[in-house]
């Protein structure tokens, strides 16, 4: 039973009864309830329990300001502490409180009410903080009792982000937001109309107002449709703008897109401008019991009257120091709610308020100091503010209106200052510093012709302003009442938090007495509603207790988001395959197909790391591949290394300066291993150059770095050397390559066919020529990853499958088996080749890695070469390149530290890389030791957890010294 | 689908950088469609596309039957040293988002403004897709959007899920 | 997300540029300078509460690299003191 619906009115459709579940009961509303007003319209008074005290709450807003009663979503649409004013009632929802078990009637956690002098402001920081707050945090965040994440993403559809762009963005559709539209959008500006409720009017949507002689709802609906014609406005309900960037990048989370598969958007939109059109949110009063379920903001109760055609009372009170209350109160009357009286604080009251509700009483000059009651208001205490009789006046809902906040958030996000006004005895927007304006009720702006005038001129922005409807309105008028002297029992500040005037009063005089400091040490407005009807009586309470005006001490800072948003908004699809960026190779299929192991192995390339056969684990594939390139062939996928294409008359110059050693020098049709140093002597990079002609070369860079050398290269040519003539274009997609090595590599170069001479003699290591290789043009180049016989074949992307497979197929007879990057670390550890994340950090130099012939003496400078000069000059004890063998053999994980002695000492290298040699038939290593090229054949000594292990030195070189398996 | 809009993967086209002053590259490659006016513009003749990618940088887009003409007509391998001229085809894999909702689609992945009194018929531009590189124009009902071809499959993935 | 200026393309997304750090001073001749001063040109990164001169290089874009007085309190792009006038 709706008990208390009443009869007639409201935007509900009556014709659309819907069915939902609230902490286990059954109950009905209507299509156009929200949970709240549903909730009320079924006499359900008691929905919360409050956050430390476990207190009794009920719903005390209307919006997102609702300070009091959250709510967890299950099911389908499961999501936690939803304030339950903003869920919008569905068929079949079913919904629980948080902060309470079993139910907020029977609560096992009241029993916290009991102590509740033991946990004042503070106490967590307090008590929780040995060894460590982390350890704590879990168990008091499930007594406090906020609902958890939810356990699976939703299986109904996704969350979408999408880029826009416009010349207006308005925030809020009330009044002011509306006729802002009207005015740009009549101008061909491309506008954006954003709301966060469920339909445009704002607070029209709530008060009994006329426009133009007739309800002001009507205006609204035919605004909607003219603004709906035009193909340069998009209206977005169910729309919160949460966050303003710098330049003006504004966020923007739609609740319910039309899209049904889209469960939210975000949008990011670039706006050339800002509207602030966030109307205002009403205050609460602060005095003692100040939660009990019953009390409400009138403006909440003027909402579920005239919008929900609910009656959240039979019999009422209304505490206010302001005007707007009385408009509340005519409307509560003709409703049928009983009014007992009107509390207002304010020695003398306007006539105009008075001739709302021309016949009430009126207890001018008077407070509420408490109100009395179990799980619902049963009656409140008044007296004169002055001192004098109290009275006890009998009822079971108190309106409480404490004046208008301007809903500045957003304004304040876009860094536009704030000054406070002493007749609105509030905040309000000064001056902006974005392409930011505010209007309407975010303005201060309280009166409905106002905020039509003052939006109407925003939106024009200095051109043609619309013609103003008429409109009626109450004029505002408010006298400050931060707290009642007089309050008996907790007074509380910020209900959500449980942050009472005695917590503010503990933090100041324990020296917490910045307004930010009292936020963070009381966390009274750092709920879910951000104190958004309290926060402003912390910064009064503060301003009486210091003896300071307000704008003294001023408020906290407004952060986005202005409402929770779900993290799955903001993260948009990026889900799964899609959660990072990854690269691929054509042959990615194939691999997949042959059962390759891939995995990420920098700047996002998935590659193979090995082929596993049946059967086989991962060392003995690695085994095995290594086999194969040692004692016949193996074949793998270089396509990722970084690859570019120089052209340009000042290309040798260029490299001269790029590389340690000499470029210049270098013969058309034939390549070069060099180094790459940044300017202050780190090694940047390592690769190979092959000069196609005088002015035209192919550089190599290791997969990793490519993109930091493209930026490196680009930022001197282009800011540095401008004069330079040189031209850089990224190849490293236009040439793939399959890598053929191994004794009987060219066999199988041979078997694929190609009319270029590959022979050692016409095509010796570090040469390379290009022609055709299996009938597909090609460029194969000598140059050698592995230590053994190489031919790198390139062709284009498009031929490399084919390539590869033939490759396969004529190697079959040589026993060519498929590598991967764990085999080729082993081949490279067993020759000691650098890889740049292993041997090399910011210490190490190129002589250190016993790369010294790279570094010309010839040139006079190049980059990074007076600073090796420097930081060598006078430094001992460096750090060097060495092999190590472990003795016993075993595996000696990679980053392990060597000690003298394998004692507790300082450090005196460590343990770059460790692999298992299959030529060797033990585990071999590289290290970085302190001397170490003066230490080959001493034993060092690895400090592990488990133990010690000896190692011996050797040279960094484990297999073929000379070299001669890859020049073979 | 949520989005009335087709998703093609288009096989390569051909592709040609060219870096240089415009004097020194319109007197070396002639037969190319005209130069274009201005920053992140396009011109058209026969199937080919000129686009103005960047400062000195242009981008020649054309059916992959044609590269072999192209070749030797830009001749790269002779250009003057002043100028560059590299064959690109493969390094880019092109999408094309067509119908009533495609910029819809793009607007999911792309940072760029692409209302058409912004981003017209003749406007070419490098931007932000699905987080990736990506050239960006105007083709019949849609848009042609080109990443780096090793990152093909990942947009695709992208594009699937934005449009399931 | 700042919307930063491109000299080619205007304004875009300060996603399709990567930081390049500030300014600083021209390199100077390593032969020619004493190791004080080599040291300071190397180490000494210009790192004001204010306007400072970045370099960002439109990475995902034209390619241009170029520089921007950024302010670093507030993301603001200002005005260099030589851009004046
Ligand atoms: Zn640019």
């Amino acid at each position: 039973m709706q008990v208390d619906r009443l009869g007639g009115g409201g935007l509900i459709d009556r014709t659309k009864t819907l069915n939902f579940t609230f902490n286990g009961r059954p109950y009905r509303g209507f299509e156009g309830d929200t949970l709240a007003s549903a909730l009320l319209a079924n006499g359900v008074r008691l929905t919360a329990r409050s956050f430390k005290y476990h207190r009794p709450r009920g719903i005390v807003g209307s919006g997102v300001e609702e300070p009091s009663t959250l709510v967890e979503l299950m099911g389908e649409d499961a999501s936690g502490n939803r304030p339950v004013t903003t869920v919008p009632l569905r068929e079949g929802l079913v919904a629980k409180s948080v902060n309470c078990w079993p139910s907020p009637e029977f609560d096992i956690g009241a029993v916290n009410q009991l102590f509740a002098r033991f946990i004042p402001a503070g106490f967590y920081y307090k008590t929780f903080k040995w060894p460590n707050w982390h350890l704590y945090e879990p168990s008091i965040r499930k007594a406090a009792g906020l609902a958890g994440a939810p356990v699976e993403a939703p299986k109904s559809g996704h969350f979408e982000n999408r880029y826009a762009h416009c010349d207006l963005l308005i925030a809020g559709a009330g009044p002011a937001g509306l006729m802002a539209a009207l005015a740009a959008g009549r101008a061909g500006q491309r506008v954006m109309l954003i709301d966060e409720g469920m339909q445009a009017g704002g607070s029209l949507l709530n008060r009994n107002l006329t426009i133009e002689g007739k309800p002001a709802m009507d205006w609204v609906a035919t605004t909607v449709c003219e603004l709906d014609a035009m193909p340069n406005v998009t209206q977005l309900q169910n729309a919160t703008v949460w966050g303003y960037r710098e330049h003006n990048f504004v966020m923007v989370n739609e609740r319910a897109p039309e899209h049904p598969s889209i469960l939210e958007r975000n949008w990011r939109v670039r706006a050339a401008r800002v509207l602030c059109s966030t109307g205002a949110i009403e205050r609460t009063l602060v005095f003692g019991n100040n939660d009990r379920p019953g009390v409400m903001l009138a403006s909440a109760i003027q909402a579920y009257v005239n919008r929900y055609a609910v009656r959240p009372g039979k019999r009422a009170v209304i505490f206010t120091n302001n005007n707007s209350a009385y408009g509340v109160a005519a409307d509560m009357a003709a409703a049928g709610i009983d009014i007992a009286a009107i509390i207002d604080s304010r020695e003398t009251v306007p006539d105009a308020a008075r001739a709302a509700v021309p016949k009430q009483e009126i207890l001018s000059g008077h407070v509420v100091y408490s109100t009395h009651g179990g799980r619902l208001v049963k009656a409140v205490s008044v007296m004169p503010s002055n001192g004098g009789a109290t009275r006890r006046i009998a009822c079971d809902l108190l309106a409480v209106s404490g004046g208008w906040n301007p809903a500045v958030h957003l304004w304040s996000q876009s860094r536009g200052t704030l000054a406070y006004d002493e007749a609105l005895s509030t905040f309000r927007p000064d001056t902006p510093v974005q392409n930011a304006i505010s209007a309407g009720a975010a303005n201060g702006d309280l009166t409905l012709a106002d905020a039509l005038r003052s939006g109407a001129e925003a939106g024009a922005g200095g051109g043609k302003t619309p013609e103003i409807p008429a409109s009626d309105d109450l004029p505002y008028a408010v006298e400050p009442i931060w707290r009642v002297e007089q309050a008996r029992g907790k007074a509380f500040l910020d209900m959500q938090n449980d942050v009472s005037v005695d917590d503010v009063h503990l933090a100041l005089r324990e020296g917490y007495d910045n307004v930010e400091h009292v936020k963070r040490y009381t966390t009274g407005g750092m709920g879910i509603d951000q104190g958004k009807v309290g926060n402003i009586n912390i910064i009064g309470t503060v301003a009486i207790q210091k003896g300071l005006p307000l704008d003294e001490v001023g408020t906290t800072t407004f952060r986005a988001p202005y409402t929770p948003v779900s993290f799955g908004a903001i993260g948009g699809i990026r889900e799964g395959s899609v959660s990072l960026p990854y690269r691929h190779t054509p042959i990615t299929a194939w691999n997949l197909a042959n059962g390759a192991f891939m995995y990420e192995s920098g700047a996002r390339w998935r590659r193979p790391g090995y082929f596993p056969r049946t059967g086989e684990g991962f060392q003995d594939a690695v085994n095995r591949e290594c086999r194969a390139v040692r004692n016949d062939v193996g074949v793998y996928d270089g396509s990722p290394l970084g690859t570019f294409e120089l052209k340009g008359r000042d290309v040798d110059k260029f490299l001269d300066h790029l590389y340690t050693n000499i470029m210049s020098t270098l013969k058309p049709g034939r390549a070069r291993y060099g180094l790459m140093l940044s300017d202050d002597g780190l090694v940047a990079d390592d690769g190979v150059a092959l000069r196609l002609s005088k002015d035209r070369w192919i550089i190599s860079t290791s997969t990793g770095h490519a993109d930091a050398m493209n930026a490196h290269m680009e930022e001197i040519l282009q800011t540095e050397f401008p004069d330079y003539n040189v031209f850089i274009t990224t190849v490293t997609s236009q040439w793939n390559n399959v890598t053929i090595c191994g004794p009987k590599a060219r066999e199988v170069m041979e078997a694929l066919g190609t009319a270029i001479d590959i022979s050692p003699e016409t095509l010796p290591f570090m040469a390379f020529a290009d022609g055709h290789v299996a009938g597909i043009p090609a460029r194969i180049v000598r140059v050698s990853f592995t230590g053994e016989l190489s031919f790198e074949v390139n062709v284009a992307p498009r031929d490399l499958l084919a390539l590869w497979e033939m490759t396969l197929e004529v190697g079959a007879p040589f026993g060519i088996a498929p590598i991967g990057s764990e085999a080729n670390h082993v081949l490279r550890v067993e020759k000691g080749f650098l890889s740049l994340g292993h041997e090399v950090d910011g210490p190490i130099d190129p002589y250190d890695l016993g790369l010294g012939w790279a570094m010309s003496k010839k040139k006079a400078d190049y980059f990074g070469k007076r600073s090796v000069a420097l930081r060598r000059d006078g430094t001992t004890n460096r750090r060097e390149l060495v092999g190590v063998i472990p003795e016993p053999d075993r595996m000696i994980p990679e980053g392990a530290p060597l000690t003298p002695g394998g004692e507790r000492k300082a450090t005196e290298g460590f343990v770059t890389a460790c692999v298992y040699s299959t030529v060797h038939d033990r585990w071999v290593g590289l290290a970085l030791l302190e001397n170490g090229h003066s230490r080959h054949g001493e034993t060092v000594h690895v400090r592990l957890n488990e133990g010690v292990i000896p190692a011996r030195v050797t040279p960094p070189i484990h297999y073929d010294p000379e070299g001669e398996r890859l020049r073979s | 689908m949520t989005y009335d809009a087709k998703i093609d993967r288009l096989p390569i086209f051909a592709l040609f950088d060219l870096k240089g002053p415009q004097e020194a590259l319109s007197k070396w490659a002639k037969d190319t469609p005209a130069f274009p006016k201005g920053p992140n513009k396009l011109t058209h003749k026969a199937s080919a596309t000129l686009c103005h990618i960047g400062p000195r940088r242009w981008l020649l887009r054309d059916d992959l039957e044609n590269e072999a003409t192209w070749s030797a007509s830009l001749n790269p391998e002779e250009a003057p040293a002043d100028i560059s001229i590299v064959r690109v085809s493969d390094t880019q894999t092109f999408f094309r988002i067509t119908g009533p909702d495609a910029s819809e689609v793009m607007s999911i992945g792309c940072t760029l403004d692409l209302h058409p009194a912004v981003f017209a018929d003749d406007a070419v531009s490098y931007t932000e897709f699905f987080g990736c590189k990506a050239l960006v124009l105007r083709c019949e009902h849609g848009f042609d959007c080109a990443v780096e071809q090793s990152f093909g499959n990942m947009i695709k993935d992208f594009l699937n899920r934005a449009t399931a | 997300m700042m919307n930063i200026p491109c000299p080619f393309c205007g304004p875009r997304n300060e996603a399709e540029f990567a930081f390049g750090g500030p300014v600083k001073p021209h390199r100077p001749d390593p032969n020619a300078v004493s190791e004080v001063e080599w040291t300071q040109y190397i180490t000494t990164v210009p790192n004001p509460l204010g306007p400072v001169e970045e370099r960002w290089w439109h990475v995902k874009g034209c390619g241009t690299w170029l520089t921007i007085w950024r302010d670093t309190r507030t993301h603001d792009i200002v005005e260099g003191p030589g851009d004046a006038g």
